[in-house]
């Protein structure tokens, strides 16, 4: 169910970027201040760090190959990840909050408080994305630039912008992810991994180019990670989640709604 | 005549001279500098695994990390605990590798882009967490120890080859690095090679053209997970003691950093890329764990601005002197 | 018995019905031109018969075999070769490089007599390569053989992308708009070089908009319109038929 928020679509040219990277790190951001207020901040932070990136680097290699751009969010991974090391050190933190060890019990079952906080916000963040995607006119200029990019230069959408702004609210959404599961897990440089695996898991098991799936994706997976953490062991449960993707690509490699993939 | 010409061409001699210096600088530095080749040209050998499947098919895999650790692994539990002789559990370990390789490449050559890259990542975390986690069978993060060097071979003239010293040890995997590249460079120049280039190219052209692209893939991938195993098994027999640490990912991440600096989809690439990176921190003293950052920072900088790394760079401006012809991704 | 035959060739994308219900057929030896308005399903109907899109129903029989739904390749194999409409060769290798790739699929060579460079394996090597020389030639690029394909003018490349079509030893082969973005001098050229691959015997299956070229050169044409078949026949027949006309021309010129 956690994993939800972390399905990140992945917008305009498929400029992947190392979601969980930044998940881990700006974690501990909120050592002595309110939740909500650390929660906006993240946010906030994130963002700009993502345009701050953007400028820097992905705008200058518009034009590489493709492949050029999965190595440089490679390597943004290894710095953060060296620079998470440095600052923060390998021991794992623990990320306290009032919340943290509240439960509220509600006909008769125990809710951590922690975990009603993620569903909720996860319901809320998709529902901002979808209207957002769907009503608004930026909303319409993302998907056109993400389905052909030319295509709508020549409608006047001035697509550097519009790239920017993808990156910006991915970053964005991967600072509310990192705080409404930050105080819910522990916390390490590493972290990252396991949910970017799951999300792009989820994207792949529902289909690639259909937004809903892959929500849908996510929440199977999540419940097969939470199954086969409580059932079988912890350590392993990645393995499930990762199986169930291995064999939806040996059998039906378009996932359960994929689109068909546009062939020049 | 076009032999003798060829043998005398100005890359030939300079390859030579290369092989020379290999050869006999060694005994001269001592000890130190000859165990830093020794990782050099282990994680060289690996270069050349990702040259193969990146630089030249243009697939950008993250999971390789885990065939050189699943190859040490299966090489130390066999030769340490069934007391298996050294060349047999060298070639099962290696042929074992290269199986999985194709296991994993049929489901993940299906992809392409990020998610062939982040699927091939999430299997070598995978790995990672078995590797880990299975402690009964691989020691867990302590690792297995007692890895064997390999057995002496007796020479024609009399006398035995040991392997002992420090020196022989580096000569056993001089040989392994010579001998996968020549493997490399003949497989590239090849017409598989020319499928494998064109593949990375255009996809799309290349199976209209009537080329099973998918089967060329997976034998590129399959190839290239062999010659990762291949630098696993040295790394254990060198090292006599391997740990989880050796199939992280970051390793792999390292692995095409020194690609990307060297020149990906060149021959010499890997070789100077590897070398680069890893004597430059050495010499400048940097802390260990500070390596995979600046190997990203670095990298950083070359996919931005020297995308065709230090040979690409060569190749471009002094006219293909150094190098076999394959100009790879990025802007020119 | 027809080269080729399609039957029934429906193809949606979602709501959107490219192709609908396609019937007709290629007889062997014959050049059939594919023409209608942009947007028609020309390129859409390609992308179908060479595997590349999966036909949402019908059937596309080749040489007597059911074709329908085979990967690009299985189709290139069966005799099928094609030409993009934007100009697809391999910019960064030499001219002969790029045929090279395209005479690959009927190369027997392995990895290890690549590695171990084999007598077999370089005679195989020396066979392939005078192949692609002998393309060349035919198309006319013979001289050019080590320039880098991304330097050639547009139409010496669109010679180039036929070539390496050609080097797959179709029995039919697809030109999509040959001759996009050449000048008129160079079209003539183009043309005998088509003639030329027919005389040859491949049968041709040509999109095109240079309606005086279509019109000289093909045996039969069919008119496509919003991805439905509107006429058929030799091309006087076409000319003056009234649905062909209304499709391109509009309701008044229609008599």
């Amino acid at each position: 169910m956690v994993l939800g928020i972390l399905n990140v679509p992945n917008f305009a040219q498929g400029h992947l970027y190392m979601v969980a990277a930044y998940l881990g790190f700006y974690m501990v951001m909120s050592y002595g201040m309110n939740y909500w207020l650390a929660l906006v901040l993240a946010t906030v932070a994130l963002g700009v760090f993502g345009l701050v990136i953007y400028g820097l680097v992905f705008h200058r290699m518009r034009n590489a190959p493709e492949v050029n751009l999965f190595v440089a969010a490679m390597a943004l991974l290894m710095v953060l990840e060296g620079i998470a090391l440095y600052f923060f050190g390998a021991s794992t933190k623990w990320f306290l909050i009032p919340f943290t060890r509240r439960v509220i019990t509600f006909i008769g079952l125990a809710l951590p408080v922690q975990r009603l906080i993620i569903i909720v916000g996860t319901l809320v963040v998709m529902v901002l994305l979808e209207l957002f995607i769907k009503r608004t006119a930026m909303g319409a200029a993302l998907e056109a630039t993400a389905q052909h990019r030319e295509g709508a230069m020549l409608c006047g959408i001035k697509v550097t912008r519009i790239s920017a702004m993808a990156f910006i609210i991915g970053t964005g959404l991967a600072g509310i992810a990192g705080m409404l599961i930050g105080p819910a897990v522990l916390l390490e440089p590493t972290m990252g991994m396991g949910p970017l695996l799951v999300a792009f898991s989820a994207i792949i098991f529902g289909g690639l180019g259909s937004v809903g799936g892959a929500v849908l994706g996510a929440f199977i997976l999540g419940l097969v990670e939470s199954l086969a953490s409580g059932y079988v062991s912890a350590k392993y449960s990645l393995i499930f989640v990762f199986g169930i993707m291995i064999l939806m690509l040996l059998f039906r490699p378009k996932g359960l709604f994929g689109r068909e993939v546009w062939r020049p | 005549m076009e032999a003798i010409r060829t043998v005398f061409s100005p890359k030939a001699v300079a390859w030579m001279l290369v092989l020379i210096a290999a050869i006999a600088v060694p005994p001269i530095v001592g000890g130190y500098v000859t165990s830093m080749l020794i990782l050099i040209a282990i994680w060289t050998i690996m270069c050349f695994s990702m040259n193969l499947i990146f630089g030249y098919t243009g697939q950008l895999s993250l999971g390789h990390s885990a065939f050189l650790g699943i190859a040490a692994y299966t090489f130390s539990l066999i030769t340490v605990k069934l007391h298996v002789g050294f060349w047999p559990a060298f070639l099962i370990a290696i042929v074992f590798t290269g199986f999985v390789g194709f296991l994993v490449g049929i489901p993940a050559l299906k992809l392409r882009g990020p998610y062939f890259i982040l699927v091939t990542l999430g299997f070598a975390v995978i790995v990672g967490v078995i590797v880990l986690g299975w402690i009964d069978l691989t020691g867990g993060a302590n690792g297995l120890f007692g890895i064997p060097r390999p057995n002496p071979i007796p020479l024609p003239g009399g006398g035995t080859l040991r392997f002992d010293s420090l020196l022989s040890m580096y000569y056993f995997i001089l040989f392994f690095v010579v001998l996968i590249g020549i493997f490399c460079h003949r497989l590239v120049h090849s017409l598989i090679g020319k499928r494998f280039i064109a593949i990375s190219y255009n996809e799309n052209l290349t199976e209209s053209l009537g080329i099973n692209t998918m089967s060329q893939k997976l034998l590129s991938f399959t190839i290239s997970a062999i010659l990762a195993g291949i630098a696993g098994v040295l790394y254990a027999t060198y090292n006599a003691v391997i740990s989880p640490e050796l199939t992280h990912f970051a390793r792999g991440m390292d692995v095409v950093a020194y690609l990307i600096v060297g020149g990906a989809g060149t021959m010499a690439g890997p070789i100077v890329g590897t070398l680069v990176l890893m004597t430059v921190p050495e010499v400048l003293q940097i802390l260990p764990y500070l390596k995979t950052l600046i190997n990203g920072i670095i990298l950083m900088l070359f996919i931005i601005f020297l995308p065709n790394g230090i040979i690409g760079w060569f190749n471009m401006n002094l006219g293909g002197w150094l190098t076999s012809r394959r100009a790879v991704h990025g802007s020119a | 018995m027809a080269l080729l035959e399609v039957a029934g060739l429906t193809k949606m994308f979602g709501g959107l019905t490219a192709v609908s219900e396609l019937t007709f057929d290629i007889q062997p030896g014959e050049l059939l031109s594919i023409i209608g308005p942009n947007g028609a399903g020309k390129t859409t109907l390609f992308n179908l018969l060479t595997g590349f899109y999966r036909p949402t129903s019908g059937t596309i029989t080749f040489n007597a075999i059911d074709i329908t739904g085979c990967k690009p390749y299985q189709v290139t194999r069966h005799g099928i070769g094609r030409t993009f409409q934007l100009t697809s060769i391999f910019k960064k290798s030499t001219v002969l490089e790029n045929v090279l790739i395209g005479k690959s699929l009927h190369a027997a060579v392995g990895v290890w007599g690549s590695v171990l460079r084999t007598p077999a394996t370089r005679r195989e090597e020396r066979k392939i390569r005078e192949n692609a020389r002998e393309i060349l030639s035919f198309v006319g690029l013979g001289d050019k053989e080590d320039k880098v394909a991304g330097s050639l003018t547009e139409e010496a490349q669109k010679r180039l992308s036929i070539s390496m079509a050609l080097a797959t030893e179709p029995k039919l082969l697809l030109l999509d708009e040959p001759t996009g973005g050449v000048n008129l001098e160079e079209i003539s050229g183009l043309i005998d070089l088509v003639g030329k691959i027919r005389k040859s015997g491949t049968s041709i299956c040509l999109i095109e908009h240079k309606m005086r070229m279509v019109m000289t050169i093909s045996d039969r044409i069919v008119v496509l319109n919003y991805g439905k078949k509107i006429a058929e026949g030799a091309p006087k027949e076409v000319a003056s038929n009234n649905e062909v006309i209304r499709a391109y021309l509009g309701e008044r010129y229609a008599a």
